[in-house]
């Protein structure tokens, strides 16, 4: 009988009777068809185009002609392509600036609202509402025309005395106005470290407060490790999704990544080297080695957080 | 939950990629319809809110007399126009007619996604001769042009008035030109300047080579100039850039897709002659004049006419039938031509030509290319593979030269490491 080796597996350890092997086999059958919808959309829509993608990176591809196989070329020639360094250079920098200060705010904002008081179901959707709207086209639209020449912003910051003129199209403000936009952005890591903070006993902050602790005591003694598998799990997703930004960079740039290449993300620059610049090989090249990277960095967070990640029922 | 996260990341090119590879069905037969079953074929063009105006108008003009056919129209911006298309390549899904660019007709026209027009009928017989080249790939018809255009300068009277400053009588040197551009950002008081740095402009570069006598691309599609004759250019501007003479490139980011001329910050352009109406419609200037490009040489103005756009169908297109009855409407049609004007340039067909009334600014226009037409040289083919990508780098490290990010060494040496790269690529 052909059946997958967990099952077999399971079979011969509960009981070997053939009778209850037939039932698991129909089991199996019933099982595998609830599964097909979902299996066939992942091999079709995510594996097939994967195993694609990975081939075309070996390839010259200009999406007209065939792929013309070239081997590692596309990997090497990346590490000599300028603008190719310079949109790693700029999504580094948003990742690492971006996330922590996005969950800082998160963290922040849920303590407030963690508190009983009269309104909070008001604050909690007020506060969550730009995450939900952040990723859209329009919010970009909206982002470009705040921080233009005599916007909002430029106008708010001008009645202090700060004449920064707009941001948009200054490539030492584009960053921070990035990092603006994602921080704004920090609702659904505050809705997760809300729930987080709803967790934990207050028995603890009672009993820390006997001992005579202070609110910094506490944060740090008993909300931080009880929260860290919250915040590793935030940690994690904001990260990967920091990698990915894409529509907001090519709406507010133009799908150009300017001003001076200020703003020329990772994923933007590989969307205008498929199908800018037809360069479809060298865009897989590039979709691969960010997959690659982005594993590396979840592998290294997950290898780190064993010291600073506490399960409650840990003897740690 | 975390890795099919990770894998979002090639999905996207993935499936783009996929979807590509899939696209090799065959074209389906030519396809008609009728007044009570119509065919619909979709029509997309580059532009601004002065052309989308016009284009509907001229749709429904043409839906009017062709009960059969429906046309979907859709339009952006230049820009992004090219991606759009690249994507809809990928995907065999391109529009079934569309307005084209000389830039990027190998791309599509050799790579097999544009319909040989040859197989279908539209009538050429008012077109000069000269010009049809233009559209033609390998004896092949791949396009259309609707009509002409020619590099001009541009400058708003009323607001050279307003400074006191003399209007050009269009004759000029570079330094003459720049000596303007100074005056107006000295007198414009930091509200007006004289121009966008015109030396990041392609064509205005490719008409300075032909006024040295210099070809921009070989017969055999290699350069044509050596990186010197690139920083010779980029140094025209080096004593203006940073002053009021240009306008920052910080204004002209935050601008985009605006152009500044448009958005009266800049009292002149160097551009295509068919930009007055977009011009006038973006700025509300009353009046706008153009004169020609400044040469040092003054018999020599390297100008000439170009298709300023063609009409092409899909390759992929189910309807040529229609689709070949909406282009020759759209080149040939004199009541077309009475809804352009010269928005999309002086009409190239003479039956077009004939049938409209230039007045006002579009007289301008046409009367610009009859006074120049002594300096006129052939109209370029179309050139080589990737060359649309070429002229957006230029833009692009223009840009970056404007920033001061890169001097005009490195940003010849940055822009013609891309040019050597891309035409190696489609060697």
């Amino acid at each position: 009988m052909t059946q997958s080796p967990t099952l077999s597996r399971r079979s011969t350890q509960s009981a070997p009777a053939p009778r209850k092997s037939k039932r698991s086999g129909a089991d199996a059958r019933a099982g595998y068809t609830f599964l097909f919808p979902w299996l066939l959309g992942f091999i079709v829509l995510t594996l097939g185009p994967m195993v694609s993608s990975l081939y075309l990176s070996f390839t010259n591809y200009n999406l007209f002609d065939p792929p013309k196989w070239i081997g590692l070329d596309n990997y090497a020639t990346m590490f000599q392509d300028e603008r190719f360094l310079q949109s790693v250079g700029v999504t580094v920098g948003y990742v690492v600036f971006g996330t922590p200060l996005k969950l800082a705010a998160a963290l922040a904002v849920a303590m407030l609202l963690n508190s009983k008081r009269k309104g909070q179901g008001f604050y909690r959707s007020a506060f969550y509402a730009p995450s939900l709207i952040g990723a859209s086209v329009s919010i970009a639209i909206v982002w470009k025309a705040m921080f233009g020449d005599s916007g909002p912003v430029d106008q708010g910051l001008s009645f202090f005395g700060i004449n920064l003129g707009g941001w948009v199209g200054n490539p030492a403000m584009t960053m921070p106005m990035f990092i603006l936009l994602t921080v704004w952005q920090f609702g659904a890591p505050m809705v997760i470290f809300l729930a987080g903070l709803k967790q934990i006993p207050n028995e603890l902050y009672e009993a820390a407060s006997m001992d005579g602790a202070g609110p910094v005591r506490k944060f740090f003694n008993i909300t931080w490790p009880m929260l860290s598998p919250v915040v590793f799990f935030n940690l994690l997703m904001e990260t990967i999704h920091a990698f990915q930004i894409f529509s907001s960079a090519y709406i507010i740039s133009n799908g150009e990544g300017g001003p001076a290449g200020s703003t020329l993300f990772y994923t933007l620059y590989l969307y205008l080297r498929g199908f800018s610049d037809f360069r479809m090989g060298y865009a897989s090249a590039m979709a691969w080695l960010l997959l690659i990277v982005v594993g590396l960095i979840t592998l290294v967070i997950f290898r780190t957080s064993k010291s600073w990640v506490h399960y409650s029922g840990d003897s740690k | 939950m975390i890795n099919r996260r990770n894998f979002l990341t090639t999905v996207a090119i993935g499936t783009a990629s996929a979807a590509a590879l899939a696209a090799c069905g065959s074209p389906a037969p030519s396809q008609t319809g009728s007044a009570e079953n119509p065919v619909t074929i979709n029509y997309t063009w580059w532009g601004n809110d002065d052309r989308a105006e016009r284009t509907r108008k001229a749709i429904a003009l043409f839906e009017g007399k062709n009960k059969d056919i429906k046309v979907n129209g859709n339009f952006t911006d230049f820009g992004g126009y090219w991606q759009k298309r690249a994507t809809e390549a990928a995907g065999g899904g391109l529009p079934d007619v569309m307005q084209w660019d000389l830039s990027y007709m190998r791309d599509y026209g050799q790579r097999n996604q544009l319909l040989d027009l040859g197989t279908v009928k539209i009538n050429t017989d008012a077109f000069d001769k000269s010009l049809l080249p233009s559209g033609q790939i390998r004896g092949k018809t791949y396009g259309i042009p609707t009509s002409t255009n020619a590099f001009a300068v541009y400058y708003d009277p009323a607001k050279l008035a307003s400074l006191g400053i003399a209007e050009p009588d269009g004759t000029w040197t570079y330094k003459e030109y720049n000596d303007f551009l100074a005056e107006v950002g000295a007198k414009g008081n930091g509200a007006l300047f004289g121009a966008t740095d015109y030396t990041g402009v392609w064509w205005m570069f490719n008409i300075w080579l032909r006024q040295n006598n210099i070809e921009a691309f070989t017969e055999d599609g290699k350069l044509g100039f050596s990186r010197d004759d690139l920083k010779k250019w980029w140094n025209q501007t080096a004593a203006l850039r940073g002053t009021p003479a240009i306008v920052s490139e910080e204004r002209v980011t935050q601008l985009a897709p605006k152009s500044p001329f448009g958005s009266n910050v800049t009292a002149t352009e160097v551009t295509w002659d068919n930009f007055m109406a977009g011009y006038l419609g973006d700025s509300g200037a009353k009046e706008l004049k153009l004169v020609p490009v400044p040469s040092d040489d003054p018999d020599n103005l390297g100008l000439f006419l170009k298709p300023s756009m063609l009409m092409v169908a899909s390759a992929k297109t189910k309807y040529k039938d229609a689709a070949a009855r909406f282009i020759d409407f759209m080149v040939n049609d004199p009541e077309v031509g009475q809804i352009f004007k010269t928005s999309r340039g002086v009409p190239a067909s003479k039956t077009q030509r004939d049938g409209t009334t230039f007045e006002g600014t579009d007289k301008l226009v046409v009367d610009y290319e009859k006074s120049i037409e002594k300096y006129l040289k052939d109209a370029p083919e179309p050139p080589i593979v990737g060359f649309g990508t070429l002229e957006t780098s230029f833009k692009r490290v223009s840009s970056d030269l404007n920033y001061g990010k890169l001097t005009i060494d490195g940003a010849a040496d940055a822009w013609f490491k891309e040019a050597e790269d891309l035409i190696k690529q489609n060697a």
